[in-house]
């Protein structure tokens, strides 16, 4: 597809680093010590991270695999605020509107949606599945909680994703540790509170390896009630 | 009354932390937030910068969030253009429930999430 083709200068948003200092004097190193592409403007709300938008869409047809994965999908943009999250977020079609097999992820800076990423090799993610309807409003409400920092698990938190599929739409949220049952267990609970699930409604956890063992995102989880 | 009682080193539970402000364009706008977010009390690692789903929606509606951001690639049906329509466009209704501006208003968003079946 032409239109993922990405611009040359994509990567080149905002070049110049970011030197502002948190009035509390901390120091944000928190996006795997990278250099920070964005930095918050001035009377703006900053975030606790950079977070990256990306989207992603495959021909159902064509088979999946990790290379053409990483060509289908591309950045959109970085946001180091409030206010610069709502410009890029008021600026996308709501993913209930999106057509065919595609996704939006929103990720923190330096860290590409990607099992194979650094950040995501011992990582996994909780699933759920909505029905048709209900994907627009829930990605909202997860990556509200997700930038305003409500899972409360350190730096585990990697990035969400909303897959928009043929019959279901699946939200998805990837944490660092899959193995740290103190942390998927937070994250579990905190998805209940600010999505407003039914008590018996099923999350499902899978870990990244067992993804990519059998080169599949969404099938073979582990069911947790 | 006790003879062996032990005496213990009691430190106060610290009230108040304080947040240096150089530039009156940190100030929160809104009278019950403090500046750099709604901080909670200091955790082991550090503070962290916590905003609830209220507040974030709220900062919708200020302009600085509706000019549209640089760099944003054209890719049809996913970004849309900036122009006036994407602003009218309601976002699961949560656009309307935003021309409610006061800060106490409990009944913006909030109320209107519901537990649905999924």
């Amino acid at each position: 597809m032409n239109q993922l083709e990405r611009p040359k200068d994509e990567e080149d948003q905002e070049e110049t680093d970011c030197h502002h200092d948190n009035s509390d004097g901390t120091n944000n190193n928190n996006n795997n010590n990278r250099r920070k592409t964005v930095c918050p403007g001035a009377g703006e709300h900053p975030l606790q991270y950079n977070y990256t938008f990306w989207y992603s869409r495959r021909t159902p047809s064509r088979p999946a695999s990790s290379q053409s994965y990483e060509q289908n999908i591309r950045q959109i943009g970085s946001v180091a605020s409030v206010e610069q999250f709502w410009r890029f977020y008021s600026h996308l079609v709501r993913p209930g509107d999106l057509s065919g097999h595609s996704d939006f992820h929103l990720f923190k800076e330096g860290i590409k949606p990607m099992w194979e990423d650094e950040s995501n090799r011992s990582g996994g993610k909780w699933i759920i599945r909505l029905r048709k309807g209900l994907a627009s409003r829930f990605w909202e409400n997860i990556i509200l909680a997700m930038l305003g920092e409500q899972f409360m698990v350190g730096e585990e938190i990697c990035g969400a994703v909303v897959s928009i599929r043929f019959q279901e739409d699946i939200l998805s949220i990837w944490n660092r540790t899959s193995n740290d049952q103190t942390t998927t267990s937070r994250i579990r609970d905190t998805l209940r509170r600010v999505l407003n699930l039914p008590t018996n409604s099923i999350m499902e956890y899978k870990t990244h390896t067992d993804s990519l063992r059998d080169n599949s995102s969404f099938r073979n989880t582990k069911i947790s009630l | 009354m006790s003879t062996d009682c032990q005496k213990t080193t009691a430190k106060a539970i610290p009230s108040t932390r304080r947040v240096t402000i150089n530039d009156a364009a940190h100030m929160p706008h809104d009278y019950s937030t403090t500046p750099g977010g709604t901080l909670f009390s200091t955790t082991p690692g550090g503070t962290r910068i916590i905003y609830d789903r209220k507040f974030l929606l709220g900062c919708r509606s200020s302009p600085v969030a509706k000019t549209p951001p640089k760099g944003l690639p054209k890719i049809p049906g996913v970004t849309s253009p900036p122009s006036k329509d994407t602003i009218e466009k309601a976002h699961n209704g949560e656009l309307l429930n935003n021309s409610i501006t006061a800060p106490d208003s409990s009944n913006t968003g909030d109320d209107s999430q519901f537990e649905m079946d999924i």
